[in-house]
């Protein structure tokens, strides 16, 4: 080779290098968060792709939520509490699996472990709903706690907390059961039919049972159940998303 | 080699999509031929790790994909574009391969000039920045194999590549995977006979999930001489193979 050809440029690696700093994006605050927390950068960009943490996702939840709380100021009856468990079950049943990420089948060739990825997305929408709902439930307590204590006293008052913040046993259950319902059944509908009847049934079972629709919650002999179902329901989601070993 | 299959059997419900198929495959490109039903995209699915075989063994890049650490690696190294490519319509070109790199694990001080390159290679760099929401078929596939290179993979397996693309942008794709075959195994399935003679080093043709042809195009057209079924002679050769098989399989005594 002569000199010329030495100090030739190789104008394809030069553009590739241009065009990755064009097109370079910069990811935002929460992604990077999200990346350090999760030691994963792909893991942090498949949560912050989660459908049901979509800006339009999280405005409908919070309106509902909003919702529920002018209810309760309004009508004095709690129902943030009824609330609560349906809308995070539907969150979660569309937060991942096929039928509703659409690029579901390439995902489930990444080294990311589906897994992980289903993990991190229903705690997430766990997360929100929890929060939103904690928050709402919060306003509308102490909005209405003196009045509760005019009328009845402590006893009201410790209810009323109950009825407050005391669905997130109950949502923990429902929750799980309906990720649990939509991994099997692979269909998000599904989970999410399943999770929002199981709630209901639940809530009309206490009207029944106890002459109360609040006892769903309030009824400390229910969280065991609660439980217990929530542990049965992480046991199948663990079992259905196993590893697939090689059959012989 | 870096596809090694011994007796994989896929089975879904009674119905057996891939019926007892062995297959080593070295680098080069691989063409994977043969009619709807045949079992091409179950094979590319097990292959891809997407599908767990229902028996039989699988070795990809010297690895059990069986094991989670093998998995993983092997992942890392896999380059997948499915039948359907599912996408997320608000994305641009760069975040959805970019997405895609990430997911694979390509080192993150990497992932810009990787996509970059890959956009490049299926020359969508016009298009780097439109929301894919905007863009045709055939863009949308090139889109899809550029997530598949984005990694450099070792092993690439494509379903149907070539569809939706005009044949200005097929003639560019196969001068793309004879360089891509040259390091790596490359597997396509495809319907379009003549995407194997121009860019297939090896063909396989499976019929109801079996294996019922192995070796190079030229072979394939021998396989066709003297038989009146198909314009080109790859067709033929494709036509004679199949006939030979389902006449074997009825017990009519003809070899396949």
């Amino acid at each position: 080779m002569n000199d010329d050809n030495d100090r030739d440029i190789d104008l394809g690696r030069v553009w590739t290098g241009i065009a990755a700093e064009v097109w370079r994006r910069r990811p935002g605050r929460v992604e990077r968060l999200a990346a350090r927390l999760l030691r994963s950068p792909g893991l942090a960009r498949a949560l912050l792709t989660t459908p049901s943490l979509l800006l339009p996702w999280l405005i409908s939840t919070a309106v509902v939520f909003g919702v529920g709380g002018l209810v309760n100021l309004v009508g004095g009856e709690p129902s943030v509490w009824l609330l609560a468990p349906g809308l995070a079950a539907i969150g979660i049943a569309y937060a991942y699996g096929p039928g509703v990420d659409p690029a579901w089948e390439l995902a489930s060739s990444m080294p990311v472990s589906e897994r992980m990825v289903l993990l991190v997305r229903a705690v997430a929408v766990f997360a929100v709903n929890a929060g939103l709902g904690l928050v709402v439930s919060g306003i509308t307590y102490w909005a209405t706690a003196d009045g509760l204590h005019g009328a009845g006293g402590h006893a009201a008052a410790a209810t009323a907390a109950a009825v407050t913040f005391a669905w997130l046993i109950p949502m923990t259950a429902v929750c799980a059961l309906t990720l649990a319902v939509a991994v099997v059944t692979r269909s998000a509908t599904a989970g999410a039919l399943t999770g929002v009847l199981a709630w209901g049934a639940t809530v009309l079972a206490s009207q029944v049972s106890a002459g109360a629709f609040s006892a769903a919650v309030t009824d400390t002999a229910t969280y065991l159940p609660y439980l217990a179902v929530a542990a049965c329901a992480t046991a199948v989601i663990g079992y259905a998303t196993r590893t697939p070993r090689r059959i012989q | 080699m870096n596809i090694e299959l011994t007796g994989v059997t896929r089975s879904f419900g009674k119905n057996k999509a891939v019926d007892g198929v062995s297959l080593e495959a070295g680098p080069g490109v691989l063409g994977l031929l043969g009619p709807n039903g045949a079992g091409k995209t179950s094979l590319l699915r097990v292959l891809a790790t997407v599908l767990p075989p229902s028996s039989g063994e699988i070795r990809l890049l010297e690895r059990d994909p069986g094991r989670v650490a093998d998995r993983r690696e092997i992942r890392r190294r896999l380059g997948y574009l499915p039948q359907n490519l599912g996408y997320y319509p608000a994305f641009t070109v760069v975040e959805f391969i970019e997405y895609f790199a990430l997911l694979k694990e390509v080192p993150s001080a990497r992932v810009a000039r990787a996509v970059a390159a890959a956009v490049e290679r299926v020359d969508l760099g016009a298009k780097a920045k439109s929301r894919l929401r905007t863009l045709s078929g055939g863009m949308l596939r090139r889109v899809g194999i550029a997530q598949a290179i984005v990694n450099d993979p070792d092993l690439l397996l494509l379903d149907e590549p070539t569809a939706g693309l005009d044949p200005e942008q097929r003639v560019g794709f196969r001068a793309l995977l004879r360089s891509l075959g040259e390091t790596s195994t490359v597997v396509v399935s495809t319907h379009l006979v003549e995407d194997v003679g121009a860019a297939c080093s090896e063909v396989t043709l499976m019929d109801t999930g079996h294996v019922v042809f192995r070796g190079t195009p030229d072979e394939l057209v021998a396989r066709g001489e003297g038989h009146g079924i198909g314009d080109a002679p790859l067709e033929r050769g494709y036509s004679a193979v199949l006939q030979a098989a389902r006449a074997a399989a009825r017990g009519d005594g003809v070899a396949a």
